[in-house]
């Protein structure tokens, strides 16, 4: 038989019985179909098969892989949800998908068609002999149940498909239900549905971390992102890591010398997938494209920092600050003089509302200070013996001291033995986790907060610039870290868009998840650029142009400088990780924000993006005639002002400069669909 | 038998602020700063040494020692030919924590035999004064809790941080011996990593 080809064989067992429909409650004999179950290593691959007894199985109803081990096949189940149509076949359709390697290298966005009426609707279940021969690439999860025969409890096994249809339903008459899902944690990941305790959901571990923007797709059943894709680089080196091979409590008291504590199982799952938990709206459904050909990437240049004359003629006489949008755009291009930091960051941050009067400002400094005091008051007034009874506070503290002391030391302001600025860190980390309590001091919180502090120089103007900013951060400091869970998706979104080939590669060397971004991500760069670059590059960012996670793409930015020689070296996992945290002090911080600015206009031009990264940067959805590449008109006259602003702070008046990039770019972008 | 160069991972853990990246820099670049940041994420560095006729290269993993890091430090636990399980003489807390840290190796490593597995024991900051955990006491600990062998190093005066690790590499290679006694060998060891041609060395 074509697909009973050579492979090791994981799991055998003989004696099972498959049920065509998933429906239990019209169990006759004559539908089930005796036959054996494997589990075969093949190729590049790992399949799951299950071949009938009877020997005049008809080829022409055997459903199989293709020679090609990555081509994949999909039943399709049709009208599974009317009663009338219970115990027929369900409509059965093959989809086969090359995923050759050199494709997988241009990765495109290939279009995952929902197949409808395409396969023919095989002859019901007079057909005795079903072959099926799926991928476990191709599983979704697995459903326990108790099949009803002859009157007996039988185990029953109910494997979904991604997508929606499912394989049919197995039955464990003479046992080897548990056997099976043992072999199956040997190569594949199971984990606990949330929804559904007899539901486990599959995943194949190395594809857990690499995550395919391909796959990213919403499936409704368990909120869950499925990002996980095949991986033919790491499966034909037939290294399936086991990272998680746990399987949870949901059979109970058969998985003895597995058992862990769900809650631990879960942890580590959280750690090893980062978008397990995902928040569903982060991955909306897809816009499924082709390919998306970005074109040219348009050159910027930046442009001088803004000065303390620039700012102050920015205010009227009541010291409110005119023309937001175009005094935003100048810190963007060019940052801020140091003199005018200390004033500027303010507003920044949101410390203090643009459009308020000076009056008003010091009349909000003075409720705020008031706060502040009460708040470090505190935990000054703490005496030893509260604090032995608070072991929370003591380890804030604790951690809290070590930390200060190791903190931008070589930086003058903080140099030196009892350094008040020592003191001053010290003092705003201690009142924040008055303010937060729940959050407390997370190592990486100094690193957000000397630069305010060292701007400030101000205890209380920077403890409410750092509640300012930790607005943004807090996330990625919780408990469950989804902030950075979140991030390293998004980035994988957009590294994915921009470099297909690069990913494919990272994904190959395990490192599709990224986690080598993780200290870029947590602390915004901080250890990544001298303590003065810090200071431009935030600011740079705070203005929010020129679009929502601009700094997601400042991370493409340095990878894009760093690809060639990750992959001409053929960095490993962990050269991979070696490199990228050496690059720290390297980094130029002005040619950093050139390339991240060159690849948004890159993006902002595109048609037909997915609507992932339109959400993750939040850009503005286009009219057609603006984005139409064959308009002429279009592309002479773009609205710029649009072009850096996000919708709601739109600028009147435009950048010159940025009206040249426009015109002399935008007319390169091509499509292809 | 071997003049190939074994790659051992060697990982150090403990609470955040015992000196875990110290002791990794005094090791590898023979140098210390008081006022080193903390450690954000995971890093490691390689070392090549001779013990006892082996050539090895360590690469040493120095990981984010605060809990709510866990999740970015246990990933690379897996692998490991030893733990170092780090606390500091002069915080009573970072050696009350080692039992746990012992506890979340084993467990994320997923250690097959526990109780075989090298662990070494580094009680760090010697050249401070004020103790707060003795000799005795972490000497005791090691004993009841699986005779690790133990370590009183200053990453600041580099007293025994080579030495220790050296026993670590000892431990391992010991291991190493006891498995290949079981198989009759003229076979090359595979369990044993050859080096990369493509490591980069510190």
């Amino acid at each position: 038989m074509a697909a009973e080809s050579s492979g090791k064989v994981v799991f055998e067992l003989e004696g099972v019985f498959a049920h065509p429909s998933g429906d239990e409650e019209d169990t006759e004999e004559d539908f089930l179909v005796c036959g054996s179950l494997r589990i075969v290593e093949k190729d590049a691959d790992i399949m799951m098969e299950f071949t009938p007894l009877e020997d005049s199985v008809d080829p022409s109803h055997i459903l199989c892989a293709a020679k090609d081990s990555s081509s994949v096949m999909e039943w399709v189940q049709c009208g599974n949800q009317r009663p009338g149509e219970r115990g027929q076949w369900p409509l059965e359709s093959q989809q086969s998908y090359e995923t050759e390697w050199d494709l997988i290298n241009a990765a495109s966005f290939k279009k995952k068609a929902c197949v409808a009426g395409q396969g023919s609707v095989a002859g019901g279940h007079e057909q005795s002999g079903r072959f099926f021969s799926v991928s476990l690439s191709q599983l979704a999860a697995v459903t326990l149940r108790d099949g009803c025969c002859r009157h007996r409890k039988t185990p029953a096994l109910v494997f979904a498909l991604k997508g929606s249809s499912s394989l049919p339903s197995l039955h464990f008459h003479q046992g080897g239900s548990k056997e099976l899902l043992d072999s199956l944690m040997g190569v594949a990941t199971l984990s606990k549905c949330a929804e559904d305790e007899s539901r486990l959901l599959i995943s194949s571990p190395n594809k857990v971390l690499s995550q395919s923007f391909e796959n990213l797709e919403d499936d409704n059943n368990f909120g869950l992102v499925h990002k996980l894709r095949k991986d033919p680089y790491v499966t034909t080196l037939g290294r399936f890591s086991k990272v998680t091979n746990y399987i949870f409590d949901a059979f109970k008291g058969t998985e003895e010398q597995h058992q862990r504590p769900p809650e631990e199982v879960a942890n580590l799952l959280g750690e090893i997938i980062p978008g397990l938990e995902i928040n569903q709206q982060e991955e909306p459904g897809f816009e499924v494209v082709t390919r998306v050909d970005l074109g040219t990437r348009p050159q910027v240049s930046r442009s001088a920092p803004v000065s303390a004359d620039m700012w102050n003629g920015h205010q009227d006489q009541d010291g409110r600050l005119m023309h937001i949008a175009r005094l935003q755009e100048s810190i963007f291009r060019g940052g801020l003089c140091h003199a005018v930091r200390k004033e500027a960051w303010k507003f920044l941050l949101g410390y203090f509302p643009w459009n308020s009067t000076l009056d008003e400002r010091k009349s909000l400094r003075r409720s705020k200070t008031d706060e502040y005091f009460r708040m470090k008051l505190q935990w000054k007034s703490v005496s030893e013996e509260q604090e032995r009874r608070n072991s929370r506070l003591r380890d804030y503290k604790s951690l809290i001291e070590k930390d200060v002391n190791r903190t931008d030391r070589s930086n003058q302001f903080y140099e030196g033995i009892d350094n008040p600025g020592l003191v001053l860190l010290h003092d705003i980390l201690m009142t924040y986790c008055m303010y937060d309590f729940d959050l407390g001091y997370v190592q990486g919180m100094s690193d957000l907060l000397s630069p305010i502090v060292f701007v400030m120089e101000n205890e209380v103007d920077a403890f409410w610039c750092f509640v300012c900013f930790m607005e943004h951060m807090h996330q990625n400091f919780e408990e469950q870290m989804q902030g950075m869970k979140t991030q390293l998706i998004q980035l994988s979104t957009l590294l994915r868009l921009l470099d297909p080939s690069f990913c494919s590669y990272l994904e190959s060397q395990d490192s599709g998840y990224l986690y080598f971004c993780f200290r870029w991500l947590l602390i915004r760069f901080k250890r990544e650029f001298s303590f003065h670059n810090i200071l431009r590059l935030w600011e740079v960012m705070w203005t929010g142009l020129p679009c929502q996670n601009f700094h997601l793409l400042l991370c493409c930015a340095i990878l894009d400088s760093e690809k060639s020689k990750i992959m001409e070296e053929k960095f490993g996992f962990n050269e991979i990780l070696k490199h990228v945290n050496e690059l720290s002090m390297k980094l130029d911080v002005e040619e950093i924000l050139q390339k991240g600015e060159s690849i948004w206009l890159q993006i902002n031009k595109c048609q037909g993006l997915p609507q992932s990264v339109i959400n993750i940067l939040a850009l503005e959805s286009k009219p057609r005639d603006r984005c139409d590449s064959s308009t002429e008109s279009a592309a002479a006259a773009p609205p710029v002002a649009g072009a850096l602003h996000r919708g709601d702070r739109a600028c009147a008046n435009s950048n010159g400069h940025l009206r040249a990039m426009d015109s002399q770019h935008l007319s390169k972008v091509a499509f292809m669909s | 038998m071997s003049n190939k160069t074994s790659l051992l991972k060697v990982i150090l853990l403990g609470d955040g602020g015992v000196g875990k990246s110290s002791i990794m820099n005094r090791y590898v670049t023979n140098k210390f700063d008081a006022h080193l940041f903390h450690t954000i994420g995971v890093e490691f560095l390689n070392k090549d040494l001779e013990v006892d006729g082996h050539q090895v290269t360590l690469q040493i993993w120095d990981t984010a020692g605060q809990e709510r890091f866990r999740s970015l430090r246990t990933p690379f636990y897996r692998g490991s030919d030893c733990c170092l399980l780090t606390f500091s003489v002069d915080d009573n807390q970072s050696f009350l924590n080692l039992g746990n840290w012992k506890k979340e190796f084993i467990y994320y490593a997923d250690v097959k035999e526990p109780e075989k597995f090298p662990f070494v024991v580094l009680g760090n900051k010697l050249d401070v004064s004020e103790r707060q955990v003795s000799a005795e006491e972490a000497r005791q600990w090691c004993q009841e809790n699986g005779d690790h062998p133990y370590y009183e190093t200053s990453a600041k005066d580099a007293t025994n941080v080579a030495v220790a690790f050296e026993e670590a590499v000892r431990r391992v290679l010991a291991m190493d011996e006891r498995a290949d006694h079981l198989i009759p060998t003229d076979t090359v060891k595979l369990h044993r990593k050859p080096r990369s041609a493509t490591t980069c060395c510190s």
